[in-house]
Order: structure tokens, then C-alpha cells, then sequence
């Protein structure tokens, strides 16, 4: 057979937020006139979905509909700051502050309503656009909530920041590197499997189990995407993509050099997601962004291993090193053979 | 020269409009008509999104003369959203999740739409062929072939409409379910105004010249020849800046223009704002730079040897961050090892590949409040590092981030957002700039290639006794993420096991390379690389499963990391426990078994592909035999 399977695994850890220092974020929530929500941050989308997850959030705190969310965000002179996108920061300090927003303006409503339904706090809930208190014939619209506080002289409105409990590591001269630099830890592990063509060295990911701890998946079809899009990228490190420089001058500085993984590059991703609830963050949320580009590599490499016996130590495992390897091994095993005889 | 007079007929309606003879049939879409839902990714045929229909055709715009497409019926990406209302592959693609960030869909879409048209029951691997022209950056492909299919199926009727349809949260629970992206209409139909897309009145056009050499003395800049171009209206150098130059995530090594010295090929050195972008581009040309070459450093293990060339006088041994980690005794933790084993790992440089290149908007508004609108990831920390740079409190300073077409961490560094303040504040008119693929990528940051020696020890029973990793990363001609990239790779680096001795390094290292920085899996990805490769040769020479050695050191609830920090929870072993269900793992040690596994191509594997077999299989299946 001219080309060969086999599979690897490898796990990993990560770790959540902002790295070795204090991570912070604020965001402002209002329930608008007609029953909607309006939120506030300093940093949203780059793709990953972040704004839809921060309406499901508002959504189910407030009580109203993810569609009946609006999103207000990135600008510094109009947004509370909520430092960057990046460091698979996202849900854990967006979401969750914005959690803690909405949960504030939820509760100025709640108590408008509680004063006027002569009901104690706790026993008024919310949910899908609606606003009721338990036991009691009390529900109305959200919307006509709003309008009860307006009409009390109360705009529901809240605003929250969120930190985190983490410090420097003793990174100095001396330093042992201690520290507390996340308090949200996420695990994975991935299997891939691989089909190596002998005769041309070509590699081909098939397939890729994926299985990663999120805390919480607020939407688990953007967890799959990050899952999937973080393991091509990986796969296009591992096998192909190679910024190239010849004494300072790129030669690759194009996409017809620069090669990227293409449809017909990928493998199929089958994603396992684990929640192990952040006991920290009001939501149990963590992140994923950037743990699913970590075990992929070296599950291919050691794909490429079982399948043909040569290991990859130096990336990316292009076609010319796998034929290099596996030449090398074949001059290898013949010596050996001679030498035995 | 003189004007094309074009007539065509664009999205149904037709056109006839003097247009300039060198412009490609995407600037003239884009610019001309303003139809800003196809973009530009690459200028050169590569990525895709910039494809339109002509006469029919699914044609790459950027490659194709305006002058061609005289008399020719062309649809654009606002083609297929006829009055809002999106085709059914549209909708297919909000349904399945299938945009991230956006930039490659439009181009994506018109693909898949030919795709469907050219065979409405294409299956899911001649789906894949079809968009093999397509690039996409963010989502992997699956859930971009899980929309086609979705609307291949409801178009043919296989699948009713409603499966199109928003999930349903009548039940008032929202946490958990797949939610439709909010974003996503306003991506598939190309509505959305990423920063090279948007205009402003009296706006002018910014280039930047970029430095030919990897290090070398600037001895002068003589600028007077561009401002005497025609419609030329400001030039800048780093003498123009007028609060303490310097940006970057950790250290501010970096001026906004190269001061003094370059650093590297394409840093910027001075920037030009004219009327249009021609008008600068011949600007850039004409300015004057006179060097003085002075000797580079390539390889970040030379520039740490002694009398290697200084990159930045503040650091005299190039080394722009170290970390150490020590837990216990590695000496003796090797010394009570049944099995040591070194190996040396490497990884490469890599480009982010976002496929919106860098572009941005600045404007001094009413309120005298400096404003830079671009699709950066952090405007936080870049409206603080812009305040000190133009000398200005940080209320006159406003950063709006603007839809970002791909991040990865690539957009994390204020690369050019200083040039177009500046440049908006000398001209005080809107001032854009949109890079080239080719800027992008020879002058923005990398991720920082590494070379790493692994020594670990182990018991005959599988427990890792002791783990020592020194790793060399090239972090370039400036700091950027340097600092933080060695921090978390460090603090990583052993993965997630109980190890009582470790000694880790690891050491970002200036060099006249084109800068290293932030990249998604931040160093951790070097260093998980090699510790997970030498646990599988590990496991081999043991006799023992990948999975099994990974369980016997298994951080557990309640372990102690590296950095000595008590973790609560740790899901490692429910990690690994679904990984091998799921994959229907069948155990053994790594013994190149693939011959002999019976594991192998199940139903959750994609077919192999054989490029051209397709048209084999339908054509002449005798030549393929």
C-alpha cells in the first residue's frame, strides 16, 4: 500500500484571561423601553462570536429574547473599558461581567415591581420577554415593566466590572517562576488520524476527535467553531504553512507561496464538549479560542508516526521531510539488517 | 491616460461610467460603485473572496481588467440579497454557524452559490472541490460545507425551510443552545463596513515606505520632492512625532516610524497622505532615504553570543524576555530516572493570514478628539500608547474598533494606527490606509519561531520524575508580544502533569527579523509541541499506552502546577476519557501499529482525496485504470 494510516493523541492545558496579571472588564446594561435589553463593553467581536454569546447571556439574565438584545461596544470614548481581544479572554471576562451588569439592572426592574405587586423580590421571576411573580396571577411584558418603572421615576440600568484574583510569577533573575497566573484552568486532548502517501511524503489529516473542557458552552455551535478553525490553523502550521526569510527579506510574502489549508485540506472534526463549571465567575464559563490549536500538532506528528515510523521534530512536516525521514529510516534499518548478518 | 467608457450591466441595473484604464474590475466595483460586499484578501487570485459572477462565471475580480468587462452582466455578493431578504444559502449560512469573522464569505457565498447551480446535488466531498478556491482563516471549513449542504437539501426539498429558522428558546432557557450569530446577515450579504470599505468626505489616501534593509542607520530623509507632488498633502517622519515615541505590548521599543535606525525589511520610515492612493504611492517613491548599512543578526542563537550585532542599545545581549520556572531538584530528579531522554524540537514562523489586511480610518473630530478607527484587538491599551506618543490626555484620544476580519493576535499591536493619527493631525482631513497582502504580511508580526531541547526523566512504571526545557525563540526586530509569549509558554511548557523537578527557560530574542508577536496559543503551542511528542517516545519505550502515560501523571483536583499555584477542579482526565470513547481508541503502546489497528476509518473520518478522481470516476474511467 502506497499509502499508509495511523493515529496520535495528545492532551493539553491552558489557561484562561490575561496571563500573570490582574485581567479586568466593565460593562453597562439597560432594560430599554419596550422590554429590550441594551448592553455596554469596551471590546467584542473578531469572529468568534462573542457578540451573539454576550446577547444569549444579557438574555437570560434580564429575561428577555437573544434577538432583543442590543449590543453597543468598541469605542474608548463611548464603551467602559474591557481591555482586549485576545488571550481566549472573551467569555470569561466579557461574558461574565456582563452577566453581573445585567443581573443589576434586572434587579432595580425586580424591585419596582416587587414595591408595586407587594410581593417580596425573590419570588419574581423573568424569562422570555416576560416578568411574573411566583404563585400570584402578576405577569406582564417586559416591555410594560419598563414602562411601571419609567413611570416611578426608575431608568433599569446596571453596570458591573469583573476581576480576576491572579498575580506576577517570580519571573526575575532568581525568580522560580511562582505565581498565581490564571484562577480559570481548561484541559483537552485530541486523537487524529492520518493517511500518508509513501510514495509522495503528503500527509492528509482525516480525522480529529476533539474533546475540551469550556466551563460552560453558552453556544456550543461557536464552540465547535472555534474548535474546528483553531485545529486547521494548527494543521497548517503542522503540515504546510512556513514564513520564509532569506537574510531579512520574505519570500513568502504572497498567498501563492504562502500556502494555507483548503477546503479539501481539513479534516473532519468531531468535537467532545466537557463543562466543568468555573466555580469563580458568576456564569461557570471559561474559553476555548486558543486550547484548540494546542494538542493538534503533536497528535499529527504522532499520527505520522504510527503510520509510518518517522517522527517529525522540526515543523512544518512537509512532504520533502517525510520522504527525508522515511529514506533515512529505510538507509537506517538496511545498515542494521547488513550489520546483524 | 485616457478614461475606459464602460458599459455593463451590475447586479441588473446598467452602468455606464468613465473609469480609469488601470483599475481592476474589484477597485472599480468597490470604489467606483461603492459595492463594498466583495473584498480584497490577496490582490493575486488566491483567497477568493473578491469573486463575482460575470456573464454567469464565477471570476476573481481582482485579477480581472476593468476594460474586460465591457458588456458584461455582472453580480456581486449585494447581487443574491435581493431588498434584505437572503437566498436561501444565505440563511444556510447563518443557520449552520458558517461565518466568523466575515471577510472570506462574500467570496465564499458567490462560491457556493456557483457551486449549487453547477450541481444542485453536489455531494459533500464536490462541495469541498468547488470551494477549493476559497480561503478561509477562521472556521476550519466543516460548518461552511454544513451550510451548502443545508441549503442544497432545502433547495432540492429535502429538508423544509424551517430548518433554516432561528433555534427555538420558547422555553425561556438561552445558555446552551445554538443561537443564531446576530452577526451573521449583515456578513453573508456583505453588508458589513469593514475598515477598508469605509469613506469619509474629503478623506485622503495614505502609503508608507518601507525600509529595504534588515538594519542600517538612517543618515537622512529628505521628503521635499513628494510634497512637491500634486496633490500631496502631508508627509511624515518620527520627527513628527510629538510626545515620546514608542509602542508595544510589553516593552515600547517600537517608534511608529523608524527612528534613528531600521530594524528590519518594511518597517515603515515615512508616510505620505494625498488625494488618491496613486498620488501617494508616486510620493513614497520619491522620497529620499540615505543609509548606512550596519551588520544584522539573522539567528537568535548567534545574537546571544557576545559581540553579535546590538539590535536595541537598552538590551546589549539581544535578549528581550527570559523566564524560569524551577520546581525541586532536576539533577537528582534525572539521577533516580530509569530512562532519560533529550530530544530538540523546532518550530517555524507562521503568518496569521487574517483575511482582512490591515486598514484603518483617523479623523480629528469637533472636539479636537484624535480618532483612529480600525479593526484592532486591543483599543484599550493602543488609545493609552497613542496619548504619550502624540502628547495629547487620554480624553482627546479615541479608538472605535472596527468589524475585524481575522485577528489571531495579529492585530493586537498598534502597527500603524500612529502613522494615521499623525497624519490626520498634520492634514486635519480623514486619512485612510489600507495595506496590501504583501505589506501585511512582510511587516506585521509572526509567531515566534522556536528551537527547544527537552530532557525528561521517567520511572520504569510511566512517572515522569523530572523535565528540563530550554527554549530559543526568534522574537525579532522589536518586543511587540515577546515578553508575554515567553511568560505563558514557560508556565505551560511541562503540560498538564505532576513532574517533582522542573527547570524550564525560555528566551525571546531580538533579531533583524521580520517582529515576532502575539499569536493565537501564545508559546504554549511550541512548547505542549515537544513535550507532547517525547511523551509518545516515551510511551514506546516504555511499553505503554499514549493515553496511559498521560493518565499515570495526570494533574488531578486539587494538584499543584509548575508555577506552584493549587488548582481547584482539573478536567484532564475527563478529557482524556472522552477523546478515547469517542475516537474509539483501541489501546497499545505507540509502536507504529497503524498497519496492524482495527480502529481505523470509522464512519466520523473523511474519505481520503485523490485530486482529479472525480473527474475520472464520471469521465474516462479507462485512462484512470
Amino acid at each position: 500500500m502506497a499509502r499508509k494510516r495511523g493515529r496520535g493523541m495528545a492532551a493539553c492545558w491552558y489557561g484562561i484571561a490575561r496571563t500573570a496579571t490582574v485581567d479586568r472588564a466593565a460593562a453597562w446594561a439597560e432594560i430599554d423601553d419596550g422590554g429590550s435589553a441594551k448592553i455596554v463593553t469596551g471590546v467584542t467581536e473578531i469572529g468568534e462570536g462573542i457578540l451573539t454569546v454576550l446577547a444569549q447571556i444579557a438574555a437570560h439574565e434580564i429575561g428577555v429574547k437573544p434577538e432583543h438584545v442590543v449590543i453597543g461596544d468598541n469605542d474608548t470614548a463611548r464603551a467602559p473599558e474591557a481591555a482586549h481581544a485576545g488571550a481566549s479572554r472573551q467569555t470569561y471576562m466579557i461574558g461574565n461581567v456582563v452577566a453581573l451588569a445585567s443581573r443589576e439592572a434586572r434587579k432595580r426592574l425586580v424591585d419596582v415591581m416587587a414595591g408595586m405587586w407587594d410581593v417580596a423580590a425573590e419570588t419574581i421571576r423573568t424569562g422570555n420577554g416576560e416578568i411574573w411573580a411566583e404563585n400570584t396571577n402578576h405577569r406582564i411584558s417586559m416591555g410594560e415593566a419598563v414602562a411601571c418603572a419609567k413611570n416611578r421615576g426608575v431608568v433599569p440600568i446596571g453596570s458591573a466590572t469583573f476581576g480576576t484574583d491572579t498575580t506576577a510569577i517570580a519571573d526575575g533573575k532568581d525568580g522560580d517562576g511562582s505565581g498565581r497566573p490564571w484562577q480559570a484552568y481548561v484541559f483537552g486532548c485530541q486523537v487524529a488520524e492520518v493517511e500518508v502517501d509513501t510514495v509522495t511524503g503528503e500527509v492528509q489529516v482525516l480525522a480529529v476527535w476533539a474533546a475540551h473542557d469550556v466551563g460552560r458552552a453558552v453556544n456550543p455551535q461557536g464552540v465547535e467553531g472555534q474548535i474546528e478553525g483553531g485545529i486547521v490553523q494548527a494543521i497548517g502550521q503542522g503540515l504546510m504553512e512556513d514564513y520564509q526569510l532569506k537574510d531579512g527579506h520574505a519570500s513568502t510574502s504572497g498567498f501563492a507561496k504562502y500556502i494555507l489549508p483548503t477546503s479539501l485540506d481539513v479534516p473532519r472534526v468531531n468535537s467532545i464538549i466537557i463543562e466543568d463549571p468555573d466555580p469563580i465567575g458568576p456564569l461557570g464559563v471559561k474559553g476555548i479560542g486558543e486550547p484548540a490549536m494546542v494538542p493538534t500538532i503533536p497528535a499529527v506528528m504522532n499520527a505520522i508516526y504510527d503510520a509510518v515510523g518517522v517522527r517529525v521534530f522540526n515543523l512544518p512536516a512537509t512532504p520533502e521531510k517525510i520522504l527525508l525521514a522515511m529514506r533515512e529510516k529505510a538507509r537506517r534499518e538496511t545498515m542494521a539488517t547488513q550489520a546483524a548478518e | 491616460m485616457v478614461d475606459v467608457r464602460l458599459n455593463a450591466t451590475i447586479n441588473g441595473r446598467k452602468v455606464s461610467r468613465d473609469a480609469k484604464p488601470h483599475l481592476r474590475l474589484l477597485d472599480f466595483l468597490r470604489d467606483d460603485l461603492n459595492l463594498t460586499g466583495n473584498k480584497e484578501g490577496c490582490g493575486a487570485g488566491e483567497c477568493g473572496t473578491c469573486s463575482v459572477f460575470v456573464d454567469g462565471v464565477l471570476m476573481k475580480s481582482c485579477l480581472m481588467p476593468v476594460a474586460k468587462a465591457q458588456g458584461a452582466q455582472i453580480d456581486t455578493i449585494e447581487s443574491l440579497a435581493k431588498s434584505g431578504e437572503l437566498s436561501v444559502l444565505q440563511k444556510a449560512f447563518h443557520k449552520a454557524g458558517a461565518s466568523q469573522c466575515g471577510y472570506c464569505i462574500p467570496g465564499m457565498v458567490m462560491a457556493a452559490t456557483a457551486a449549487l447551480r453547477a450541481n444542485p446535488f453536489a455531494d459533500r466531498e464536490e462541495i469541498k472541490e468547488r470551494l477549493g478556491g476559497n480561503i478561509c482563516r477562521c472556521t476550519g471549513y466543516q460548518k461552511i460545507f454544513d451550510a451548502v449542504e443545508l441549503a442544497r437539501d432545502v433547495q432540492n426539498g429535502r429538508v423544509p425551510a424551517t430548518a433554516l429558522l432561528e433555534t427555538d428558546t420558547a422555553d425561556g432557557e438561552v445558555i446552551g443552545k445554538n443561537v443564531r450569530r446576530i452577526d451573521a446577515p449583515s456578513k453573508v450579504s456583505g453588508r458589513l463596513k469593514y475598515a477598508g470599505d469605509m469613506t469619509m468626505p474629503g478623506m485622503l489616501h495614505v502609503q508608507v515606505l518601507r525600509s529595504p534593509h534588515a538594519h542600517a542607520r538612517i543618515v537622512s530623509i529628505d521628503t521635499s520632492a513628494a510634497l512637491a507632488i500634486a496633490g500631496v498633502e502631508s508627509v511624515i517622519t518620527s520627527a513628527d512625532v510629538p510626545g515620546k515615541d514608542g509602542f508595544g505590548v510589553f516593552v515600547h521599543d517600537q517608534p511608529i516610524m523608524a527612528r534613528g535606525k531600521v530594524r528590519y525589511v518594511g518597517e515603515a520610515i515615512a508616510a505620505v497622505a494625498a488625494e488618491d492612493a496613486l498620488t501617494a504611492k508616486r510620493a513614497v517613491a520619491a522620497i529620499k532615504v540615505v543609509y548606512e548599512q550596519l551588520a544584522p543578526v539573522f539567528d537568535p542563537d548567534e545574537a546571544m553570543l557576545q559581540g553579535a550585532p546590538v539590535v536595541h542599545d537598552y538590551a546589549p545581549d539581544n535578549i528581550t524576555k527570559h523566564i524560569p520556572i524551577r520546581v525541586g531538584d532536576v539533577e537528582a530528579g534525572f539521577a533516580e530516572s530509569d530512562l532519560v531522554i533529550e530530544e530538540s524540537y523546532s518550530t517555524q514562523a507562521i503568518e496569521h493570514a487574517y483575511l482582512e489586511p490591515e486598514a484603518g480610518l483617523a479623523y480629528v473630530d469637533h472636539d479636537d478628539v484624535v480618532t483612529v478607527v480600525s479593526p484592532s484587538q486591543n483599543i484599550t491599551h493602543h488609545r493609552h500608547m497613542l496619548a504619550r506618543i502624540i502628547d495629547k490626555p487620554i480624553s482627546k484620544v479615541r479608538f472605535i474598533m472596527s468589524p475585524v476580519g481575522g485577528g489571531f493576535g495579529g492585530k493586537e499591536d498598534m502597527i500603524y494606527q500612529g502613522m494615521l493619527a499623525l497624519l490626520a493631525m498634520k492634514a486635519m482631513r480623514p486619512v485612510r490606509l489600507v495595506y496590501t497582502r504583501e505589506e501585511s504580511i512582510i511587516s506585521t508580526a509572526k509567531r515566534h519561531p522556536s528551537r527547544t531541547t527537552l530532557r525528561m526523566g521517567v520511572m520504569r512504571d510511566g512517572r515522569i520524575k523530572a523535565l528540563a526545557m530550554r527554549m530559543v525563540c526568534d522574537g525579532g526586530a522589536y518586543g511587540l508580544s515577546t515578553e508575554g509569549v515567553m511568560r505563558k509558554a514557560a508556565i505551560l511548557a511541562a503540560g498538564p502533569y505532576n513532574i517533582p523537578n522542573v527547570r524550564i527557560d525560555t528566551y525571546g530574542i531580538y533579531t533583524n527579523n521580520t517582529p515576532s508577536g502575539a499569536f493565537r496559543s501564545f508559546g504554549a503551542l511550541q512548547t505542549q509541541f515537544a513535550t507532547e511528542s517525547q511523551l509518545d517516545i516515551i510511551a514506546e519505550r516504555l511499553g505503554l499506552d499514549p493515553f496511559e502515560i498521560r493518565r499515570i501523571n495526570a494533574m488531578r483536583d486539587g494538584a499543584t502546577t509548575h508555577t506552584k499555584q493549587t488548582l481547584g477542579s482539573v478536567s484532564l482526565m475527563r478529557a482524556l476519557d472522552a477523546a478515547e470513547q469517542a475516537s474509539g481508541w483501541e489501546a497499545g503502546a505507540p509502536t507504529v501499529r497503524g498497519g496492524t489497528r482495527g480502529d481505523l476509518g470509522h464512519d466520523d473520518v473523511r474519505p481520503s482525496v485523490t485530486l482529479g478522481t472525480r473527474f475520472a470516476a464520471t469521465g474516462t474511467q479507462e485512462a484512470a485504470e
